[in-house]
């Protein structure tokens, strides 16, 4: 595995008292795509959470490149250079997509950098550009997944976690989404990808982590997968 | 004619204060779903800050009213800080902070009522003279008042639609979470929110005060009033509510022309009514208000 981009040790973490990671370890090596499957409500979403520090850690260590970030504030995070584009895109819907994406690059001031970025994304995301001056609120699900990629991007940051990119899209949106993400990740960005559907990554997945009740149940890289069939069946019921 | 001009003059500049006194409440709860229910004290505190910087300080109105807005920013970020932080990390936040803000309210009464007594106080800060249009004879002082409040209303939507801070705080209300995730500070955004609600009550008290008379309960009335319009607009949409202000405005002001001042109150009252057995989110409001 390439050098560790962020490591979770012992990560335990819940809400109001109900622990939902109960022991987690992770190594996410640097320009890799790492993903995590899982059945459904068994923390997936939590340790993304958990490392953008939306929930707060509650026992164990986390280090982006070396350096403890649990216990730091969600914008702290930010600031670090984790990038979280959660489940459902959490757009701002009464904002234009132009608006949403200059948002992703809140903590940046420098406007060249937000321009850069900004062509960037659209040369990416083409149809945002068309958009831009559309409420995202008015978007398609496609459109909205595509914006909130884009806006993550424009924070300009060293991983990218996405929760669960393909849920609820037609397939060839999903082939679209994932070109995009199959072209970050050859670009040299570190990706930390929630999926559900475990076959819909598993060719492209440097590593492959099974989550289930809180604990990482198998890690190994997609082809080891492909070869345990039973435990796509057990854990993932395909 | 001249009727109308009177009732459209005295409606605008009623709309005016309302408006002005209402932004500060629609941001507040379209930011944290906070009914702050110490705005008609700071209203209050705004408007005595202004006479006693020029009576007994000897400051220029106009560095006067400046004085009050930062006075009552800081009261507001005083609220924050030891009202709104607290509470929101607690369950039934929206509860506690109503009732908390009544306390706070009634402080600060009290304490405008042991520094300055109970009786009526005129607000040194106006200017004298009229203009005529037709028949009818205008004050400047209300003129005034409308110029301040236009003025007031566009820089807060510049800020809001123009600049990166008001961009966070629109974004932080329509979506907590997803502006935690870009990297806001939501914290800094409530505390510029309250800060910036205090320093227009700031301005509203002392506009209000200055066409009446300053006394300790004067917050009261306009922040009832106040209520009505933010319910009428919508709760937390601050363009509805200065379009709803100045409607309600001239209308309170037709009502007194026609059925007399007595009637005035009770028919905003029957307008809340209607608008909300008609549109229960109010005119501009929308089904679900998102909770930051």
């Amino acid at each position: 595995m390439a050098e560790p981009a962020l490591m979770l040790n012992g990560v335990k973490a819940g809400y109001a008292g109900r622990i939902v990671l109960q022991s987690a370890d992770l190594a996410v090596g640097k320009s890799e795509l790492t993903a995590i499957i899982g059945p459904n409500g068994h923390g997936k979403s939590t340790l993304l959470k958990v490392i953008s520090g939306i929930v707060r850690v509650s026992a164990g260590e986390i280090s982006l490149a070396g350096t403890r970030i649990d216990g730091l504030r969600p914008d702290q995070i930010v600031e670090k250079g984790v990038i979280h584009v959660p489940q459902g895109d959490l757009l701002f819907s009464g904002l234009t997509i132009h608006e949403n994406l200059l948002m992703g690059a809140y903590r940046t001031r420098e406007a060249r950098s937000i321009a850069e970025r900004l062509e960037r994304v659209f040369s990416l995301l083409p149809k945002l550009k068309d958009r831009r001056n559309q409420v995202a609120g008015t978007l398609s699900g496609g459109e909205r997944r595509m914006c909130g990629i884009g806006r993550g991007l424009m924070a300009g940051g060293d991983l990218l976690m996405l929760d669960e990119p393909s849920l609820g899209l037609a397939p060839i949106v999903i082939d679209q989404i994932y070109e995009v993400i199959f072209d970050l990740r050859r670009a040299g960005l570190t990706i930390l990808i929630v999926e559900e559907n475990a076959q819909r990554i598993m060719d492209e997945a440097d590593r492959i982590h099974l989550l289930d009740n809180g604990r990482f149940a198998w890690s190994g890289e997609g082809s080891e997968l492909m070869a345990r069939p039973e435990i796509i069946e057990a854990y993932l019921g395909a | 004619m001249d009727v109308i001009i009177q009732i459209i003059a005295s409606g605008l500049t009623l709309g005016a204060m309302y408006a002005v006194a209402t932004i500060g409440l629609s941001l507040v709860y379209g930011s944290l779903n906070m009914l702050n229910m110490a705005h008609g004290a700071l209203l209050t505190l705004g408007g005595y800050i202004c006479y006693a910087t020029i009576t007994h300080l000897g400051l220029h109105p106009a560095l006067a009213l400046i004085a009050a807005a930062l006075v009552c920013a800081f009261a507001g970020l005083i609220i924050y800080v030891f009202a709104t932080l607290p509470l929101l990390r607690a369950e039934n936040f929206e509860t506690n902070i109503f009732i908390a803000t009544i306390g706070i309210g009634a402080i600060i009464e009290n304490l405008m009522l042991k520094s300055f007594g109970p009786y009526p106080i005129p607000q040194p800060l106006g200017i004298s003279g009229q203009v005529v249009i037709g028949n009818v004879h205008i004050p400047v002082q209300n003129i005034l008042i409308l110029v301040t409040a236009l003025i007031l209303m566009a820089a807060v939507a510049f800020l809001l639609q123009k600049t990166r801070a008001g961009r966070a705080i629109r974004a932080t209300a329509m979506h907590r979470e997803a502006g935690q995730l870009v990297g806001v500070r939501v914290g800094q955004v409530y505390a510029q929110v309250l800060a910036l609600s205090g320093a227009l009550a700031a301005v509203s008290g002392v506009m209000i005060s200055s066409i009446a008379t300053l006394t300790p309960v004067m917050g009261g009335d306009p922040m009832l009033k106040a209520f009505i319009v933010c319910v009428v607009a919508g709760l937390g949409n601050v363009y509805g509510a200065v379009v709803a202000a100045i409607a309600l405005g001239v209308l309170e002001a037709a009502t007194q022309y026609v059925f007399g001042v007595r009637w005035s109150f009770a028919t905003l009252l029957l307008i809340v009514i209607l608008v909300l057995i008609w549109r229960p989110y109010g005119l501009f409001g929308r089904q679900q208000v998102v909770r930051l």
